[in-house]
């Protein structure tokens, strides 16, 4: 389908597109500023007398207006932790076995049999484990940030269903609240709020409830015009209309969105530890993260993603029945039998408290010191297999991310590849460069010959001897002719804003580290994601895997890559990839089992090898999905930037982290405004990006 | 005239003293003692254990105590307005910028060192004196063999230093910089990764030399030399490692609320020694962390006895 347009017509090969001519116009000058270079210094650092101190401003505002705007939220905090105490001191007086045939009933109603065996065994897997109380400690926290955010975002949900004019503002908040990473407004919020739980509560309100709002607008939208109507003609007043009809019709979307909401408040407890406050178990992974323990924090890592599966599978269940319907273990579960349940279950919570007071019932097993082992399993392979990690680390160091960062002109030293290039070489370089281009502009137009010489452009001066005024205005460009004007204006603006903060550096480092890892995840996670789609056996093995790196607290695999791979970028570009390679795997995979049949006999019939069927029609027919599994990985490597911070990184998520730690409300809210613009950004081309293609082909 | 006037000032200066002296006396007095004592458990083990023996000596002295966990940072908003009453062991080399804003706004009050003996420098495992001869003098980190074994892709042709995470400061760049070594300072960007990073190197045998503090149960299970430091450039803190001071913060309302455990703390010391041997217990062994402390109490009543007696006066 897209076959004519790749053949252009042979007059129009050699006319200039008009979309072009700024691109040339680009293309002198960055051979200006290259030239340049060595006279201007300022073409390549920002000069730090250019920069305005505008985090220190942000500072002085927000002391006065803090001063003023405290009472009320030390009072709002106070009216919060009231509740907060009451959950943690609920659920510390359950018995466990109370807490244990509670959980099992609601997951027996929720999806059958298996989900409350599995319920039966993660509960006692936390017990045996040791972290009972701790781990009622989080479910009290997110218990309560649940339905928090659960209200506001059906609220704000509403709101932006109502008044469609308000919904840019609206969606622009989300993306605010979904990209920032938390550890940057951790402070403003303790300034605010006080110390205490409250905090990493309302830090995880804030996080949690974006995908309501989605959800709640998605859900109220597509309420089909047939059932709306038919209210309408029964007469319903506004509010009938809007309770009695268009509010059921769309609660499947609107459970999703709790499902959603859950899973985020769960995946912010270990921000929430990060303030203290309470004992709860992302403080133990912290603590273990803290000690390189590796063996305590996978198991106090693994108590939070147990947590997340059970809490995920039951909200699920709830909100949508199995396409099999029920089986016969949901039907026995009566609505009634479950109150009974619960009811004996506070009974026997009852009974046994005035049986035993005082007890806390919990067995002593003492795994945790057993954990010890696993260190020293661990410290065995990298006492063992020294050589083979070093050489590894060595050869992507050299070979990937040294001449990522300083280019193939910073590379080729004596001192890095033990041998400088001669004139001739680097001519070589250039011509195979034009070449290239050239080559691409014949067979698929001008965009892909821009795309390669952009390419040679950063392969040979790195990504940190860029100059920073042809980087802000080539992503300006591109996203000018891919999205339109404002999308340009939007990047001028977000780039100049990190320009005159001074981190200017930190953002390039930001880049090419997530560059990087984005390129490995799509790489790797793509290979697997296509062999997932071919063969069932890879598909059910990834899927735990994937589970796991995705609910495991990030923290948790900091630790062996530390001891593997020693502090630095390689480390932190591990821990990115580790985090970020769920998505493509997950979308690849899926995108190709849902190609539409049909085309792939058809193409099959027609003779093509396995390999052309794959690259020839089903890549190319799931790219949309493909593209917003690009996307994810995107918003996911960016988010593990704060966390990578960790290993000694030297990008945006350290300027975060150090704001964090020096209690800089303002340059903490710049630098973690400053990755959040680089995630909507991202986000919106690949949607224009997109658009475009399914515009083109159609 | 001047005479009488000084006269005066030493009688009130006499007078005042006289009164600060007897404060203690007058704090006899348990004060709230029925609202908890809320003490601030801080992420490394030494502080858990400190703080849980004043813990339980404050519950000796009549007080309810509430152990409640804390950020490093953090923990100054909460001593600030009340929702945390007292921290034990506040290292003074790591307390970011929001410790001067609270003590200048008279939010929290410094009521003296605990005495902890610490130790601040840097580090190397022992194996390394067969790889740079001469350690641990910092000459012998110069010397060609070993800057070339500690060398690093990132960091060629230079060796490599790790240093503490970016958001504690970086002395050991400065002062590689003050003796023109050809090192360049990594930052470590956690504990974790320090202690990471030793026990691997530990393990492999791979070189190693970083910044890193005492006590510290890493160094009770590492064997490991201090190098010996050159000359300061200048006397300050930043070109200079002096051992960290140590003190315990209280919130600026704990001397009137709670009186007898005010002059306790106060009094209140802790030993490098003994605290190191009761985070291997706890860390290691896998003790539990009240009857570690519980056992210590017990075995050295002399030691606390005089601060219990004082405070009840």
């Amino acid at each position: 389908m897209t076959a004519p347009a790749a053949i252009a017509p042979s007059a129009q090969r050699f006319a200039i597109a008009p979309a072009l001519v700024p691109w040339c116009g680009l293309g002198v000058l960055t051979a200006l500023c290259l030239l340049l270079k060595t006279e201007l210094p300022w073409l390549v650092n920002f000069p730090k007398e250019w920069t305005l101190p505008l985090a220190s401003y942000i500072n002085a505002v927000a002391d006065v207006v803090v001063a003023v705007i405290q009472p009320g939220f030390r009072a709002l905090s106070a009216l919060l932790d009231a509740p907060m105490r009451g959950a943690r001191l609920a659920l510390a007086w359950l018995p466990w076995p109370a807490v244990m045939l509670a959980v099992a009933a609601l997951a027996l109603k929720s999806s059958g049999e298996r989900l409350a065996i599995f319920a039966l065994a993660t509960l006692a897997y936390i017990l045996l484990a040791g972290y009972w109380p701790q781990s009622m400690n989080t479910l009290a926290l997110v218990l309560l940030a649940v339905p928090i955010s659960t209200v506001l975002g059906f609220l704000l949900g509403v709101l932006g269903y109502a008044r469609p004019r308000w919904r840019p503002v609206l969606n622009g908040a989300l993306d605010l609240m979904q990209t920032v990473p938390a550890f940057a407004y951790l402070i403003p919020l303790l300034l605010l709020f006080g110390f205490g739980p409250v905090v990493g509560l309302i830090a995880s309100a804030i996080y949690a409830t974006p995908p309501m709002v989605r959800n709640t607008m998605l859900g109220l939208e597509r309420v089909p015009a047939a059932i709306s109507e038919a209210g309408l003609m029964s007469g319903c007043t506004r509010r009938q209309q809007f309770w009695q009809v268009e509010v059921p019709t769309a609660l499947p979307q609107l459970l999703v969105g709790f499902n959603q909401t859950t899973m985020a408040a769960l995946s912010m407890v270990i921000v929430a530890a990060i303030i203290g406050g309470f004992e709860d178990i992302g403080w133990e992974v912290l603590s273990s993260m803290r000690k390189a323990e590796f063996g305590q924090s996978i198991l106090s890592g693994l108590v939070i993603a147990l947590l997340a599966i059970l809490i995920d599978r039951l909200t699920i269940g709830f909100a949508k029945a199995p396409d099999t319907g029920p089986t016969r273990a949901m039907r026995w579960m009566t609505p009634r039998r479950l109150a009974l349940s619960l009811a004996i279950a506070l009974a026997l919570a009852v009974v046994i408290r005035l049986a035993a007071p005082d007890a806390t019932l919990l067995p002593e097993t003492g795994l945790r010191e057993q954990m010890g082992a696993v260190n020293q399993w661990l410290l065995g392979l990298v006492r063992d297999y020294a050589w083979f990690f070093n050489g590894v680390r060595n050869a992507v160091l050299y070979c990937l991310l040294l001449p990522m960062r300083v280019g193939i002109s910073g590379s080729a030293t004596p001192a890095m590849w033990g041998f400088s290039l001669p004139p001739s070489a680097l001519a070589v370089y250039v011509v195979l460069v034009l070449a290239l281009a050239v080559l691409a502009a014949r067979r698929l137009g001008w965009r892909a010959a821009v795309a390669i010489l952009a390419a040679g452009l950063v392969l040979y001066t790195g990504f940190l001897d860029l100059p920073w005024p042809v980087f802000i205005l080539a992503v300006a460009l591109l996203a000018g002719q891919v999205g339109g004007s404002r999308l340009g204006l939007f990047a001028v603006a977000g780039f100049g804003l990190i320009l005159v903060n001074g981190l200017w550096p930190q953002l390039v480092q930001s880049l090419y580290l997530c560059t990087l890892a984005v390129l490995l995840c799509l790489l790797v996670g793509g290979a697997l994601g296509v062999w997932a789609a071919h063969s069932e056996r890879v598909s059910r093995a990834l899927k735990p895997i994937c589970d796991a790196l995705q609910t495991m607290p990030q923290f948790v695999f900091l630790i062996p890559a530390l001891m593997f791979f020693k502090v630095g970028e390689f480390t932190a570009l591990i821990a990115i990839t580790l985090y970020a390679i769920v998505p493509p795997i997950r979308y690849v995979e899926h995108g190709l089992r849902h190609v539409r049949a049909d085309v792939v006999e058809a193409v099959e019939q027609m003779g093509a090898t396995p390999l052309q069927t794959l690259l020839q029609a089903k890549l190319p027919l799931a790219l949309p999905v493909v593209m917003l599994g690009l996307n994810q990985t995107i918003m996911a490597a960016l988010s593990m930037l704060a966390i990578a911070a960790l290993v000694g990184t030297r990008d945006l998520g350290q300027a975060v982290y150090v704001a964090l730690g020096k209690a800089d409300a303002g340059m903490g809210l710049i630098a973690g405004l400053s990755i959040a613009f680089l995630a909507i950004l991202a986000d919106r081309l690949i949607q224009a990006a997109v658009a475009r293609s399914a515009a083109a082909s159609r | 005239m001047p005479n009488t006037i000084n006269r005066v000032r030493c009688a009130g200066i006499g007078l005042a003293l006289m009164l600060a002296a007897s404060a203690p006396v007058a704090a006899a007095d348990l004060g709230a003692k029925d609202e908890p004592i809320k003490l601030a458990m801080l992420e490394w083990t030494g502080a858990h254990v400190s703080t849980h023996i004043a813990g339980q000596l404050l519950e000796k002295l009549g007080y309810k105590v509430e152990y409640v966990t804390a950020g490093n940072f953090p923990q100054f908003s909460g001593l600030a307005d009340g929702s945390l009453s007292a921290s034990v062991e506040v290292w003074m080399n790591n307390v970011g910028d929001i410790y001067p804003k609270t003590l200048a706004a008279k939010q929290i009050e410094d009521i003296g060192k605990l005495d902890l003996k610490t130790r601040e420098g840097w580090i190397y495992p022992k194996f390394m004196e067969t790889v740079c001869p001469g350690l641990p003098d910092w000459t012998a980190l110069n010397k060609p063999d070993c800057v070339k074994a500690l060398s690093t892709p990132e960091t060629a042709p230079n060796a490599r230093f790790l240093d503490y995470p970016a958001d504690w400061g970086s002395r050991a760049a400065t002062i590689i910089a003050d003796n023109n070594m050809p090192y360049t300072a990594v930052p470590s960007g956690s504990e974790g990764a320090l202690v990471a990073e030793l026990e691997a190197a530990e393990a492999a045998k791979t070189p190693l030399v970083m910044m890193f503090w005492g006590p510290h149960y890493a160094l009770a299970e590492n064997d490991v030399g201090w190098v010996t430091m050159p000359p300061c450039k200048e006397q300050t803190n930043e070109h200079c490692i002096t051992p960290p001071d140590v003190d315990k913060i209280v919130w600026s309302g704990f001397g009137a609320k709670w009186p007898a455990a005010y002059a306790f703390l106060k009094a209140f010391k802790m030993d490098a020694g003994e605290q190191e041997k009761m985070m291997l217990a706890v860390d290691k062994k896998g003790e539990d962390l009240d009857a570690v402390v519980k056992a210590w109490i017990d075995k050295n009543e002399a030691v606390w006895k005089p601060w219990v007696d004082g405070a009840k006066g």
